[in-house]
């Protein structure tokens, strides 16, 4: 009896180049697998973005671009209305780090869900910019000492973090907006269902959805992969509530 | 629609664009080009086409990059300080190879500058602000049926070579009304099905990406490229020559400046002086090789521009004998003159015939 297999979604022979114990693995394969059960493969269209998400196109078998740092959303704008034009709508997400999504590429993240794109935005939030080391992010913690922080984040010298999810579903564009976490298998689990929804949003013609995904960062941390998924648990969410903050799919 | 009309530069780009098909614009407000996106608003919305009016035009240049993955013909439009903010995308759409068109209208000056009329966009067009070994496809009309025409050239080159393409307008142009047809499209189609990113049904997946951390791979990107860009300036060269084949004295004038440049010409013609008038239509890919058959027998160049000299140093390049150059221009403002340009160039002769 097979009890599991790899997602057909995933490029065969792929392997993951990331660092031990890092949670981008994780969503790529939650993504993988929910694009195989809406049967999703043959009409999606991913954007990579900058930072450690770029690498989404080695390991996704769907047609994929990268876009310029920060531009993940209004790329996949320009994708979905040219499908949309061609009257050929087309499934687009993106696929970004929280420096990404939420700090250089705020603008455009923003505006795409201020206009309702129906499109699905997944950030992934690690508290840092992961690919060049561990430089203090916009959702760098109070207290978090990073490359650029060496002191430890502080409010009068360094200001506040963003809290994404929660801004995102300010939005009246948003219909869906949500943070989820992969320390356990529970917590997994909820994940699948909630990026799941997030995709079905789209689907369904509804406007913009977005998932914000807590991940670890070991190698940046300087913690075990056990260690950071209990600081995920302990202290990013008491800070990060796991939460569904806006979902109008039923209305 | 084959009868002549009083058209705006501006509109007539939109019309053009339209006409040869294209599905989708993104854009933000600045002058002097905001027309050509208010045009198109109501006229892409009552087609059912993608029209989004951008945050910013970082924003726009980037719904054009995925647009244009699609394979749709894709356009943008902006200004001078506002396409400097687009130039990082421009890199990326050349190392991507995809087809996006850019029209600029001029403004003036470095900075925000003023909407008056300048060609001070030579330089950002040909050479480029982006990062990397990098080359754009540059058009530059004179008139307004030549705003239409290069429009349809301009969609057709970035298909054809998949690259970007940027149509340059004097501001003075994209602002002024004349007679012109809104003609058919000469050009065919492009098959993009090899390429294009339209889902993997029945094909392997497809990734367009400029990140490559493989060295010899990167180098072979590159190279590649340059292949491309040897093809362009092989096959593309355009330019205009009035009388220039027994020419002695060469004026040198792209855009708009080349029509005043031309009732200069006619003037010293009828003086006895054997005068010509080149304008180069596709800035890049310079039109050098002309330039340099024209320069065994000419004795003298003369650039003359709306900026500081921008066109000249490939003006330099493109003459391989020893005649003299001279440049004529200004920066900002008022067009030069007719009676400005006839003394400048008396001033040149006299300096330069007293010398020989």
């Amino acid at each position: 009896m097979q009890v599991y297999s790899i997602p057909k979604s995933i490029k065969k022979d792929s392997k993951f180049t990331f660092c031990k114990g890092c949670d981008h693995g994780v969503a790529i394969k939650l993504i993988a697998e929910i694009i195989d059960e809406l049967n999703l493969k043959d009409d999606t269209i991913a954007v990579s973005s900058s930072g450690c998400s770029v690498l989404l196109y080695n390991f996704l078998d769907v047609d994929c671009l990268e876009a310029p740092h920060g531009r993940a959303c209004a790329v996949a704008t320009g994708i979905k209305r040219a499908h949309k034009a061609r009257k050929d709508d087309k499934f687009v997400f993106t696929y970004q780090g929280d420096g990404d999504f939420a700090s250089i590429g705020l603008g455009e993240s923003m505006h795409s869900a201020l206009r309702g794109e129906n499109i699905t935005a997944i950030c992934i939030n690690n508290t840092n910019y992961g690919m060049t080391g561990g430089q203090m992010g916009p959702t760098s913690t109070m207290g978090q000492y990073t490359t650029t922080s060496p002191l430890g984040r502080n409010k009068e010298y360094h200001g506040f973090p963003i809290k994404t999810a929660e801004q995102i579903a300010l939005c009246d564009g948003t219909q869906f907006s949500a943070r989820v976490a992969l320390y356990d298998i529970k917590n997994i689990l909820r994940a699948k269902k909630i990026i799941k929804k997030a995709f079905e949003c789209q689907k369904n013609n509804k406007g913009f959805s977005f998932v914000e995904i807590l991940s670890s960062c070991p190698t940046n941390w300087k913690l075990s992969p056990q260690d950071s998924h209990t600081k995920i648990k302990d202290e990013l969410t008491k800070i990060y509530p796991l939460d569904i903050f806006k979902d109008t799919t039923n209305d | 629609m084959s009868e002549k009309n009083l058209l705006k530069g501006n509109i007539a780009i939109a019309k053009a664009a339209l006409n040869c098909g294209c599905s989708c614009y993104f854009g933000y407000p600045i002058t002097p080009q905001t027309d050509i996106g208010e045009y198109l608003s109501l006229e892409m919305q009552k087609r059912n086409l993608a029209y989004v009016c951008a945050e910013s035009e970082i924003g726009a240049i980037n719904m054009a990059l995925g647009a244009a993955s699609s394979g749709e013909k894709v356009m943008t439009s902006s200004s001078s300080c506002a396409v400097a903010l687009m130039q990082e995308t421009l890199s990326y759409a050349s190392s991507d190879e995809l087809p996006v068109v850019l029209v600029n209208v001029m403004r003036a000056g470095p900075g925000q500058g003023y909407i008056f009329p300048s060609q001070g966009d030579y330089n950002q067009a040909t050479i480029g602000g982006g990062n990397g070994d990098y080359k754009i496809i540059v058009l530059s009309p004179s008139s307004v049926q030549e705003c239409i025409d290069l429009t349809y050239k301009s969609f057709y080159l970035a298909q054809k070579y998949r690259n970007p393409t940027i149509l340059l307008v004097d501001g003075l142009l994209g602002q002024m009304a004349e007679p012109a047809i809104i003609n058919e499209n000469p050009y065919p189609d492009v098959d993009n099905s090899s390429w294009r990113l339209d889902g993997a049904k029945n094909r392997a997946s497809r990734n367009i990406h400029s990140l490559e951390p493989n060295q010899t791979k990167l180098n072979q990107h590159v190279v590649k490229l340059y292949q491309k860009y040897q093809e362009i300036e092989k096959n593309e060269q355009v330019w205009e020559e009035y009388l220039c084949d027994d020419a002695e004295i060469i004026l040198t004038a792209f855009g708009t400046m080349a029509r005043s440049v031309k009732a200069v010409c006619n003037h010293f013609r009828q003086l006895g002086i054997k005068m010509g008038v080149f304008r180069p239509i596709s800035l890049y890919p310079f039109p050098y090789n002309r330039l340099r058959e024209l320069s065994i027998k000419a004795k003298c160049f003369i650039d003359i521009e709306m900026n500081m000299g921008q066109m000249l140093k490939d003006v330099r390049l493109g003459v391989l004998s020893n005649a003299h150059i001279s440049f004529i221009g200004k920066p900002v403002g008022d067009w030069l003159k007719k009676e400005e340009i006839i003394n400048a160039i008396n001033n040149i002769i006299k300096e330069q015939y007293a010398s020989i």
